[in-house]
């Protein structure tokens, strides 16, 4: 193979789960909260609560919205094709992006989005929670095997 | 038509603008209309449609011009004859009768008329007269010592030069030259009538480059027109690239695309065989370098140590490295005595050959994926100290310069006379900067792919006229560098072209690595695929394994 291209971030870096090539910086996210605003509720739920909010999730049509990061930027990556998805925000133009160093899919970029309150996601980058290491080394796996079960469904 | 116009103002003589002569000494700009000489000329407007005749279909050419010019080149040629007919036919004089009497005084030496007449040209800048006045007061003054009438030239000298207040670093050299005749310059002896002539002939081309334009023709001028239009075909020739293409005046000149490479000569390792396995690496090999003696390399293994070693018996002489650092990129002093490399704390050392660490220039001057270059002249360092810029260090001068970009740069090349380079940036352009006084970004190259890897490009061809870039679609790009535009795309590899290297000598040659495990050399279609040996010195990089 020619010789990669790999861009060292300095700092509080998420890279790729397989290949340890750095993506992004933690300061590169746009909302934590984004990520949290479901989760902390998770843990004052009943086993039925906790049940039927994970159906709630697969109901979301490809939302990986608890499962992701959204960002101002990420290095490293390819682009796929041009793709029109729904999401639960409604519809998108997106592109999945792959990590260089091994070519498995780490999340997606908006292009273009055809609601108003949308577009101030145009331009940036979803990270997969499970496919990225975090900062301290930490794989999100781990952290939420409550929440396995649900990511399945919608990894597969 | 009285034709005597020799005293308009020179306006552009043609499309091709010719620089040195707008100049006007009699200092009219080019908008006013013309003093006129003391005979009966009016003063004519500049842009005057009516009654100036012009010729050619783009009607920029005045045929009173070109007339002109044709008669001083027919002159010059010798057809004496040829040319005065043509004065005669057109009615249009090459030179003003006053500015023949002058040439006359001038050859025959008739020094005071000369002088005379030249303030009846009718030049309105003082400067001029005066210049010129010298210069004929000189030859005065020079033919004198020669004729030992040295009474003469002395006289000369203070009666008419020094009044003229100009030049006086040149009226010492004359007075000194009084007494010493071999202090002088140049060295005017002629013993013979001839020799005198000559450089009376002399004295009249000095003369004809001080005075305006309108009022002599210069010498050898529709030649240097012609050349000038020879020479802006041949840069607009995208393919130009033999060192033997005769440029005829009957067409416009315009090589056929069979000179740049384009045909695959040999593939893999035909004709080329292993000569030594160099081992000694534990981590991948990043680059390679040869030294300017082409007897050693130098290799640097990916955030590891630099090794020196002897190409013709394969054995290591030295290894470089740096306690709990890693090298990254490596390179030769254009002397072959020092061994310049860039270190993964983001600095970059210099060693002696034999292993001693000569300097250390620290801080952020290079980055962990980064190329070094060193230019021919040894003075400058090159290499990309951050993620869109480049650092041209000056060794000596302590001087630092960047190249800002506003995209991720990937690799850089840098051009065999210093003055150019190639930077690669990740959005696939190549932009081409010139690094010689000023830092100016002078054209971009688009057409190949790259999303992965690092894909380098290269100068190449006569004169540098050409870029070549590998690609990730497995295709050579080729471009003419100086118009920016697509010559060739070469298919052939099966997999991503890494990197390409044209030939330092032969510019119809040039070779590209793959990731398809092969190494392509191509070359022109017409020839035979010879077996050359390939100079070492054009590829410097390998990508990826031991």
């Amino acid at each position: 193979m020619g010789r990669l291209f790999v861009i060292t971030l300095e700092g509080s870096v998420y890279s790729c789960n397989h290949c340890h090539t750095h993506l992004a910086l933690l300061d590169d996210i746009i909302s934590k909260t984004h990520t949290n605003l479901i989760l902390y509720p998770c843990f004052s739920l009943s086993t039925a609560g906790m049940e039927r909010l994970i159906s709630l999730i697969r109901y979301m049509n490809g939302s990986n919205y608890l499962f992701s990061f959204l960002m101002h930027s990420s290095v490293n990556i390819t682009v796929g094709e041009k793709e029109e998805r729904m999401m639960m925000t409604g519809l998108h133009t997106v592109v999945d992006i792959f990590c260089v160093g091994c070519g498995s899919i780490v999340g997606w970029k908006y292009e273009s989005a055809h609601e108003k309150t949308q577009k101030y996601k145009e331009g940036k980058f979803i990270l997969e929670r499970f496919k990225v290491l975090g900062p301290d080394g930490s794989n999100y796996l781990v952290n939420h095997d409550v929440m396995v079960s649900g990511s399945d469904a919608d990894n597969a | 038509m009285g034709g005597v116009e020799d005293d308009e103002p020179a306006s552009k003589r043609m499309k091709l603008s010719s620089e040195e002569l707008i100049h006007l000494s009699n200092g009219s700009t080019v908008k006013e209309s013309i003093v006129g000489s003391s005979r009966d000329l009016m003063a004519r407007p500049l842009q005057s449609d009516g009654g100036e005749e012009v010729v050619g279909s783009k009607g920029v050419i005045k045929k009173v011009e070109f007339v002109r010019i044709i008669a001083k080149a027919l002159y010059s040629l010798g057809y004496i004859r040829s040319g005065a007919h043509l004065e005669e036919e057109s009615g249009i004089a090459l030179h003003s009768s006053i500015i023949n009497v002058f040439m006359r005084q001038v050859l025959e030496g008739d020094w005071d008329e000369s002088v005379a007449t030249l303030h009846n040209i009718g030049l309105t800048d003082e400067m001029t007269i005066k210049s010129a006045s010298f210069l004929i007061l000189e030859q005065k003054f020079f033919e004198f010592l020669d004729e030992e009438k040295v009474m003469d030239a002395l006289k000369t000298l203070r009666t008419e030069i020094s009044p003229l207040c100009i030049n006086h670093s040149r009226v010492r050299e004359l007075s000194l030259s009084i007494v010493s005749p071999s202090h002088c310059f140049p060295v005017r002896s002629p013993k013979q009538d001839t020799s005198r002539a000559r450089s009376r002939t002399k004295l009249l081309e000095e003369l004809q480059k001080l005075l305006p334009p309108t009022v002599m023709i210069p010498e050898r001028r529709l030649e240097h027109l012609v050349e000038q239009a020879l020479g802006l075909q041949r840069d607009a020739c995208m393919f130009h690239n033999s060192f033997d293409e005769e440029i005829s005046l009957f067409a416009d000149h315009q090589c056929a695309r069979d000179q740049i490479p384009s045909y695959a000569l040999q593939v893999d390792a035909n004709g080329i065989s292993l000569k030594h396995k160099l081992s000694g690496h534990q981590k991948p090999v990043s680059s390679v370098s040869w030294s300017p003696d082409d007897h050693q390399l130098l290799t640097c293994g990916v955030e590891e140590v630099v090794r020196r070693w002897d190409a013709s018996s394969g054995e290591c002489l030295s290894v470089y490295e740096k306690a709990g650092l890693g090298m990254v990129s490596c390179g030769w002093s254009p002397d072959g005595k020092w061994i310049f490399s860039g270190v993964n704390d983001k600095s970059i050392s210099m060693w002696e050959l034999d292993g001693r660490e000569l300097e250390c220039w620290k801080g952020q001057r290079t980055l962990k994926i980064s190329d070094l270059e060193i230019t021919s002249d040894g003075k400058q360092i090159i290499s990309i100290c951050r993620e869109t810029a480049i650092l041209l260090l000056d060794r000596e001068a302590k001087v630092e310069r960047f190249i800002e970009e506003d995209q991720t740069i990937t690799s850089f090349s840098l051009s065999r006379d210093n003055r150019f380079l190639l930077v690669n940036l990740l959005n696939q352009e190549i932009h081409l900067w010139s690094i010689e006084d000023d830092l100016k970004l002078v054209s971009k190259y688009r057409g190949h792919k790259r999303t992965r890897f690092i894909i380098r490009s290269c100068f190449g061809g006569l004169e540098q006229a050409f870029v070549a870039s590998g690609s990730e679609d497995s295709l050579v790009y080729i471009w003419h560098r100086g118009t920016g535009e697509l010559v060739e795309a070469l298919p052939g590899h099966s997999g991503a072209v890494n990197c390409v290297s044209w030939n330092p000598t032969n510019p119809h040659m040039l070779a590209s690595a793959s990731d398809d495990r092969t190494i392509r050399i191509w070359g022109l279609n017409n020839l035979s695929a010879k077996q050359k040996d390939i100079h070492g010195n054009g590829i410097h990089y390998s990508n990826g394994g031991t």
